[in-house]
Order: structure tokens, then sequence, then C-alpha cells
């Protein structure tokens, strides 16, 4: 179409676009108006007064063919003409900037990869785009992939980064040119940039000094036949053989609704497979996967589905997840107000978890204690903890049945603190002395729960017992139906099912409604059909999480005739739930790195926060990491204080060697150790190229678009010389190019005089 | 007519004070008092039930009262007795001292440990669903016990769900054959063993030093030797473990618990055994619903 055009109107639209419209003959607009008018009178004149066989429509239909012939001819003599601002030839510098990533290697440019065809358009030997450009630009090449620099050639290309960070090359080129006149940048790549980096922020720049950049579009936008793996989410450490539930995205273009396997594994076994049935063409499928890690240490979880028939890029296929298992025993400590049975069955439930120590209190009588599963005699000797220092030292705490009177309030405060400051886990559990009822509402502990506490039923006079009793049949809300926590059986397809086999609870604290930005995961209908019971819900506070357990005899899942002696349902929730409870329990020094999988080369960030033993932060700590490297070697780095942020300290590591290193932080204040904390870093060459490998026309339109540039694909992209020379900024001169001589004149001309002598032959006064 | 020494009122109202029963009240007058409150008070005494009524009847709590009002229930172990499974007095053997030494226990148990109790008996049978929803089990005479097919099967699966069974008053080697032959029925391959005295059984609410022998009410009084039998002059506190080590049966042979705590308030019965009931009783209690 442009070249219809261009034939027809001498230019492409785009000079047409660029350039402003001018008459040049001298005194043209007066001159024409008056010839205008005489020649119009006369042709008119000329029909009106024939006194041919001839009517007046007639007449007048000739006369207009003929006014507007001498209308374009008179048009022509007044002489229009486009005025352009255009580069001045070799004054000015042009950057041309070629992805170098490994998604370049992706063979869908009309038969060959986008690499060969970049060369190809660029070759010095044979390259007509290389040449106009040359005769008109000084040009500076430029690769990129992770990061950018610059070429000397299109040779120098290898196409093996591992990365496309398309915001960081239009940078490294706008500060490399800065002080030569630019007459714009040539960005050639498939768009398939992988940062977490948004591209706007590098357009800004090019915006205000107005470099035009013009993005050239490689590849096909859908690699077909193609299976994708989306990004898979897992925590960054989790405890020995915790149940993980994970969301697999499987994405598919060309196979059709086939059925493939998903496999997890790690270095030693298969962890899960499931068989998934793909969806149409681009729409990903979900699919829910279980598995449990169960040897400690840094673990590589690979996701993947094996390579099908025909498949273009294999690479996405898989994704490697680093995780830590670790093998700590976390203790929670769980106050009890008086004997129930909920306190042995929930101890029962995770006594052969390793990895869980439930430390108990119990409240035999009055200022009397029964303790179990202390480390030593002074555990608790004093009753429950009075200092942040005692209570901190646990990474959860279970408040039972135990009126809120039972706590001064300075620990009423700590309890809010464990959970704010120290990002502890609380969980309280349903009982007559829990919730309103045991007269927590406006404690700051209240504050901390995730359920609204409602106004507790008073006891009626003679009444025994609980004034409020209800049963309650549990069941998974949505959110509860998704989480890992509450997956009792082995069917994840189908999670409400156990639930729904699961003998009725009882409750005696009147809970139905959840906090604004808590969730609730189980409810409990009502036998009378009243409103539900929120049976469990949760809410991040501060640092920490708490949970409401609001029935009281979760130990009926254990003990009801219905259930099986065998069945583990039971052990299973207190288990899960008690590992999501301390899941994610910072310690008083703990280091994490802003990316656990990196290359070689790539700078890391690492992050520690720094408390003592109340976990208040301290900024004057002497923090140091220590660094071991695959081959064992170990180096220190010290961590500064970031400033902004208290007990917050930071340094880059640049790992340079492949394999696991091992980060070990260790804070001390004078001589006192603090804390220390350990995590790991793996350094391995990316798929990530391979993840989303089809063209990306909108980004690259985009990036056009902001800068006044214009996005081109290969086939158009002959016409980038002469469209720069119009469009660029640089050291520019106006130029005046006629119009007169345009073929559309002439042929507007022929057009009008073949219509007249047609229209005379058809009315025979020919 | 046999006088009543001062002193030794004096003496009971002290003991008991110190056990902490006498929280508002004193002694065991008050005591009594309690007790003839609760007697006045529903449920009646069972009398001679039937099997239909001590399926149907006895289990408490009754319908208006659904478990789950309060954490404990102190239920009684129903269970088919030899002799026909009636005992002398014309009572079955498992109600022994029922339901008074329940309910005298539960007013004395409320005050030596915080806890949220049923203030009535809960008689349940072995071979009843319902068994289940009441962990804690006391039985008593289980000399004389003759358990059918489904009590075994009823028993067992409670044991292994996580229940625990108190057992009491029994007395001597036939009687301990019997006990033996049935929990063998129960649980094969479960050994019998003696709970070492540094088992938290007998630190968990009280400390207990030493197994005294309770004797029954007639002999406590009369001040005889507190066994019954020649060959039961040893008290023991054995038990079964499961294979994870956990306590499934507390075996109280040789000794008499129950009496202890149905005559408590009696003057004449000796404090030193009736304190010992409660404290190894309170102790029963807190580890049977904490462990």
């Amino acid at each position: 179409m442009d070249a219809l055009f261009e034939f027809l109107f001498k230019y492409r639209p785009l000079v047409f676009e660029q350039g402003e419209f001018a008459l040049g003959a001298p005194g043209s607009l007066r001159v024409g108006l008056l010839a205008a008018g005489i020649v119009g009178a006369i042709a008119v004149a000329t029909y009106t007064l024939a006194r041919a066989d001839s009517s007046a429509g007639e007449r007048t239909a000739m006369a207009g063919l003929r006014v507007a012939l001498l209308a374009v001819l008179l048009f022509c003599l007044l002489r229009p003409t486009l005025v352009l601002s255009t580069v001045v030839p070799q004054q000015n510098f042009l950057g041309i900037l070629v992805d170098d990533s490994r998604s370049m290697q992706l063979a869908d440019q009309d038969g060959v990869t986008r690499g060969e065809f970049v060369r190809e358009a660029f070759d010095p030997e044979t390259s007509q785009l290389l040449r106009e450009l040359g005769e008109r630009f000084t040009l500076r090449f430029f690769r990129f992939a992770s990061d950018a620099s610059r070429l000397e050639g299109p040779e120098e290309l290898t196409f093996e980064g591992t990365h496309t960070d398309l915001g960081s090359a239009l940078d490294v080129a706008r500060e490399e040119l800065s002080g030569v006149p630019l007459s714009g940048l040539v960005l050639l790549s498939d768009g398939a940039d992988n940062t977490d980096r948004p591209v706007t922020e590098s357009l800004v720049p090019l915006q205000a000094s107005g470099v035009p950049v013009f993005t050239v579009g490689l590849g096909e936008e859908r690699v077909e036949p193609d299976i994708e793996l989306g990004r898979v989410e897992l925590p960054r450490a989790v405890l020995e053989g915790s149940s993980l539930m994970v969301d697999v995205v499987v994405t598919q273009t060309g196979f059709g609704r086939a059925t493939v396997p998903v496999i997890i594994e790690d270095d030693r076994q298969i962890l899960a497979e499931e068989e998934v049935t793909l969806g149409p063409d681009g729409e990903p499928v979900v699919t829910r996967m279980a598995f449990q890690l169960d040897v400690t240490g840094p673990r590589r979880v690979r996701f993947r589905i094996p390579p099908q028939e025909g498949e273009r890029v294999q690479e996405n296929n898989a994704r490697d997840v680093w995780i830590e298992v670790q093998g700590n025993r976390e203790k929670i400590l769980y106050l009890e107000g008086e004997p129930r049975f909920e306190v042995k069955f929930t101890r029962r439930a995770v006594a052969d978890d390793e990895n869980l120590q439930v430390v108990t209190l119990l409240r035999t009588a009055e200022n009397k204690f029964y303790r179990m599963s202390v480390d030593d005699p002074e555990e608790l000797a004093g009753g429950f903890p009075r200092t942040r220092a005692e209570l901190f030292q646990y990474r959860a705490l279970i408040l039972g049945s135990v009126e809120a009177s039972f706590f001064t309030q300075d620990q009423l405060q700590m309890i809010a603190d464990f959970v704010s400051e120290r990002g502890g886990g609380l969980l309280m559990l349903g009982g007559r002395s829990s919730f309103a009822e045991g007269g927590w509402d406006g404690t700051a502990v209240a504050e901390v729960l995730p359920v609204v506490l409602q106004d507790a039923p008073v006891t009626r006079p003679g009444q025994e017992g609980a004034a409020f009793l209800t049963e309650l049949d549990v069941s998974p809300t949505p959110a509860g139906q998704a989480h890992a926590a509450l997956q009792l059986g082995e069917d994840y397809e189908d999670p409400v099912a156990r639930w729904e086999w699961l003998p009725p609870l009882t409750g005696v604290n009147r809970i139905t409604e959840v906090k604004p930005g808590a969730t609730a995961l189980l409810t409990g209908a009502l036998p009378d059909g009243g409103e539900p019971q929120v049976v469990l819900a949760h809410q991040r506070y501060g640092r920490g999480k708490a949970l409401a357990f609001t029935a009281q005899d979760s130990w009926t899942w254990q003990m009801h005739a219905d259930v099986p002696v065998d069945d583990n349902s039971h052990e299973t929730f207190w288990r899960q739930i008690l590992r999501w409870l301390v899941d994610g329990v910072p310690e008083a020094v703990s280091v994490t790195v802003d990316r656990e999988q990196v290359e070689s080369g790539q700078a890391v960030g690492l992050v520690a926060t720094v408390g003592d033993s109340t976990y208040l932060e301290v900024n004057d700590a002497r923090v140091e990491a220590r660094i071991t490297r695959p081959t064992g070697l170990v180096d220190t780095l010290p961590l500064e204080w970031t400033v902004e942020r208290d007990g917050e300290y930071r340094a880059d590591v640049v790992p340079l060697e492949e394999g696991d290193y091992e980060v070990e932080v260790v804070a001390l204040r004078g001589d006192e150790e603090l804390g220390r904390d350990v995590t790991y870093l793996h350094t391995a060459p990316s798929d990530d190229e391979y993840f989303g490998a089809g063209r990306r026309t909108a980004l690259l339109q985009r990036i056009a678009d902001e800068t006044e540039g214009r996005y081109y694909s290969p086939s158009t992209l002959s016409s980038l010389p002469d469209d720069i020379s119009v469009t660029g900024a640089g050291v520019t001169l106006t130029e005046e190019r006629d119009l007169w001589d345009m073929p559309a004149l002439f042929l507007l001309m022929i057009t009008l005089m073949g219509a007249e002598w047609g229209f005379r032959r058809l009315r025979g006064m020919a | 007519m046999r006088t009543i020494s001062w002193r030794r009122v004096a003496w009971t109202v002290a003991a008991f004070a110190a056990v902490g029963v006498s929280a508002g009240t004193t002694g065991s007058e008050a005591l009594g008092t309690e007790w003839s409150a609760l007697q006045a008070q529903q449920p009646p005494p069972p009398g001679r039930p039937s099997a239909q009524e001590r399926a149907d009847v006895l289990r408490l709590p009754p319908e208006d009262e659904p478990a789950g009002r309060h954490a404990f229930y102190w239920t009684r172990a129903v269970y088919s007795g030899s002799r026909g499974g009636w005992w002398g007095r014309g009572r079955p053997a498992w109600a022994t001292d029922f339901p008074k030494g329940d309910r005298q226990f539960l007013v004395v148990l409320q005050r030596l440990v915080q806890l949220d109790a049923y203030d009535f008996e809960n008689a349940v049978r072995l071979d009843d669903p319902e068994l289940r929803r009441f962990p804690l089990v006391y039985a008593v005479e289980v000399g004389h016990m003759n358990l059918t097919d489904e009590e075994i099967r009823g028993l067992r699966g409670f044991l292994e769900a996580g229940g625990m069974l108190l057992v009491d008053d029994f007395w001597g080697g036939r009687e301990w054959a019997q006990f033996e032959y049935n929990m063998a029925r129960v649980l094969p391959n479960r050994p019998i063993v003696e709970i070492p005295p540094d088992h938290p059984l007998f630190s968990a609410h009280y400390q207990i030093d030493e197994i005294k022998q309770v004797p029954a009410r007639g002999r406590g009084i009369r001040g005889r030797p507190t066994w019954e039998r020649p060959d039961a002059q040893t008290p023991h506190v054995r038990g079964i473990f499961d294979e994870e080590g956990r306590l499934m049966v507390v075996i109280n042979f040789n000794t008499d618990l129950g009496d202890a705590w149905e005559w408590a308030e009696d003057p004449y019965y000796p404090l030193e055994y009736s304190t010992f009931a409660y404290e190894l009783g309170a102790n029963m209690i807190v580890y049977g619903m904490s462990h």
C-alpha cells in the first residue's frame, strides 16, 4: 500500500506526515484566486453560450468537468511544495542496538533465525540497508542482552545472552551518544524483555532529549507448536516434611487440547506427577499439585513437561526453583487455661513431628501450672513469660481457653508485639474463656485477631456451662480449598470431599465476621441454618500472622466413632496448621538475597535485618557475610547499615563461579553475638530467554510511539534510511520538495479530460 | 454406740483444708451437705437397671444437656460382668459406688483442679459408639468383667483412637487374672507393666512419691488391714502403653480409690487415704486430659 502511495504521490506517507504544505509561486494566493476566477468564468460562459442541442444539465456537467481540469492545472502552476526538515547527511549519528540474547536463536524469521536475519541485514559486504544508512549517518552499533556494550560490527554478535533488558540497552546507548548530534536509535529485537524493571523508565530521558527510537520487531508473535510452563512460586524456606501446594500454569499453542504429564522432581526423585489437559491456544490452564520435601538443605525443585514431538522451543518446558528445607525444631508455646481434651489431642497430633516442639503451659489450678515439653526445669517455671526476651524465644503462641484477665496489661501488649514486631504466629483456640467470652474484646490482643469479637451471650441464672453452644459442620471456603495447610487428603483435585466427611465440631464462641483484610478459611454451618460461624481465619499483622480457630473440640475429628482409628485427618490438620503458624517467622538476625538464582557475574543484593533478643532493631551492629564459594573458598564481606530503615544492613555480592554459594551472616555488637543466619545463592545459566520468546509487538510499538519514532517489521525495514532522514533529530536543514509533478495530479487531469470526452460521446455531442 | 472423738474431727477438717477442699466451706460436714443437695437434684440413682436402661437411660448427659457444654464428663464404663453380669447386693460390678462416688469425686475434683466438669455421673457402655465422645473412662471391679466381643471391639477402638481407661478397685490374683484375660483380648500383645515412679502421672498435679493402699470403707473405718485378700497386700499402679510410649490404661490394683472418694466425708474414714485417692485421681485427670 505504501508503494502505491509513493507511486501516486511521489513520496511515502511519512514524508507528508512530517512536512508542511506550501505553494511555491510568487504572490501565489492572489494570482491564483484571480486566475481561477477568470478561468472558471470563461469555462462556464463557453458552455452557457453554446448553441448546441443540449440540455442545461448536460451543459452544467461538462462545465464542471472543464472547470475541475483547469483548477488542477492551475494548482500545478502555483507550484505546490512540501517543506521538510531533513537531517544533514554525514553530520549525524545513528545508534543501532541489536538484541544479542538467546531468544534470537529461534528460527522463526522466514526460515532463518532472528539472529541470522540481523547479520544479513547488516552484512557490510552485501547489505543495501547498511550502505544507505552509512551514506547518511555515522553509525554506532551496540549489542545488548542483560547488559549493553559497544559493538564494532554485526559479526561480533553471539546471541548467547541469557536475559533481555531493553531499558538498560536504551540507557547505555543514550549515554554513550550523549555528546554527539543523534538522529535516533534503531532497536532490533524480539522485544522479549524479561527483567523486572519497566522499560518506561528509560523512555523518559529519550523523550526529554527528543531522540526517536525506531524499533524493528523480529520473529513471530506466536512460536508454535509450543508448550510453556509458567512461573512457579514457592516459599524461600520450609520445614522438613511440610506439604507444599503449588499452582502450575501451562500454556500451549499449536498442540490442541492434548494431555501432557507435569512432573515435579528434585535431584533424587520424582516428587509428584499429574496429567494435565491443555487449554485452547494461548489460554493458560492451572493445575494444583502437592508434594513434600523430606531432605534438609538447599534443594532444587524442577517442574517439567517432557518435550512433545515437533515442539519448537523445548527449553521453556522446565522451571527450576530453589528452596531451603530446614530441619529446625520450632518451639511453639501453648498456654491453656484449664485441662481440656483439646490439649491432649493437639499435642498428640504433632508429637511425631520432629520439627515442632509444642511447649505447653497448662493451668491446672489457680496459679498452678503443669509444664510439658520444656527444655529445662527453669523454662516457664514462673508461669507465662513476663519479659519480651522470654516470650520472643518462641516462634508461635497458642492461646487456649484462658481469660484475658489472666494476663497483665504489659503481657497483653507483649503478645500483640510478639506478632507485630517479633513476627511470630498467634493462634487463639475456641473455648469458654476465649474470644469475647474470655473478656478479650478491647485488649491489645483483640486488635491482632483476624475475627470480629461479638458480644458474649450472658449466662442465664441457673444455667450451667457455656451460654452459647452450637454444632459446627465445618467446610473450607474457596480460599481454604486452595490453602496448603487445609489439604487433608491425597486427592488434591477435590479438596472439599474430606471435609464433608468429617464429623461436626462444637463451638461456644459466636463469631461470624472476619476483619477487613483477614481471610476466612473454614466456616461452620449451624444445624438451625443460622448465619454460618467463622471456624478458621487468618490475617497478617505487622511482621507476623494471627489465626483464630473458633471450634472448641477439634479432637472430635480423632475420637468420633465414625472416624476410623487409622484416619489421619486430625493429625494432618494440626501438623499443617502449626507448621504454617511458624512458617516464615523471622529470627532476630536474618538474611535474604534479592534473587536466589543468578548468572555468574550478575550482582546480587544481600539484605540482613538485625535485632536483639527482644527483636528491637539494632543499627550499631557489626555485620559480616561469610560467603562460601562452590569451590570451598570463603570470602568475607561487610554489610553496611542502610540508614533508610532501622536494623537493615546491605551489601552487593557478585558471584563469579557457577554452582551453589552458602551465605552466612553474623551480627555482633561489641563482643556479643546477636545472631546469625544462613541463606543460599545459586549461579547457573538461565533459560529465561526461552520463556515468552514470541515477538512482543505491542511493547516495541509503544517504545516507538512514545519517542516519536516508528515501528518496523523486517519487510518494511528498507524504508528506514529515508524515514530517519525526515523524522530524525540532530543537525537538520529545511528542504522544499515539489509536488506539482506528482503522478496523481497528471492522472487526475487525464481522468477529467477523459470524463468530458466520454460524456460528450455518450450524449452524441462528439 | 460409738462416740466421736473431737480431736479426730478437728484433724479431718484440717486435712481437708490441706488438700484444698475447704475453699469457702469447711470440712466433712460441708461436703456432706453438698452431697445431700446434689443427691436431691436430678438424676435419681439408677437402682437396678435393665440392659436397655443401661444403654439408654444411664448414659448422660441427657438430651437437654448436649455433650460439648462442658470440657469434661466423668464417665464410667458399663461392661458385662461375670456371674451373669451382676455382682453383690443386686448391683452390677460396673455400678459399684455408682453414682455417689462419681458425684462426690466431681465435687472435690472441681475444687482441686480448675476444670469445667459436668456435675453428674455419665455411664456409657463399652460397645456404645458414643463412648469415644468421652476420651477418659473409669472402670471399677474389673476383676468381674467378662467382655462381649462387641465390648472388646468398642474398647479397643476407643483406646487405639486415643482414649484412656482408668481402672480401680479389684484385688488379688484371681481378679487380676480375669482382668488380664479381658485386656489381652482387647489389646493383644500389649503387656501390662508397672508405671515407673518418675512417670508424669505421679507429678502432673500433685507430687506423689509413695503408692498407698487405699482400703474399702469398712476396712478403713474399722482399722483392719487395708488389703482385702491375703494375696492383695501390695498396691500397684500399672499401665498399658502404646507403641509411642503413651499411656492407654492406668490400672489401680489392690486398692480402692473409689471408696475413698465416695466416703471422704465420713469422719471415721482415714483422711490419709482419701487425700491420697484425691491426689492420684486429680493427677489421672490432668494427665489423661493432656497427654
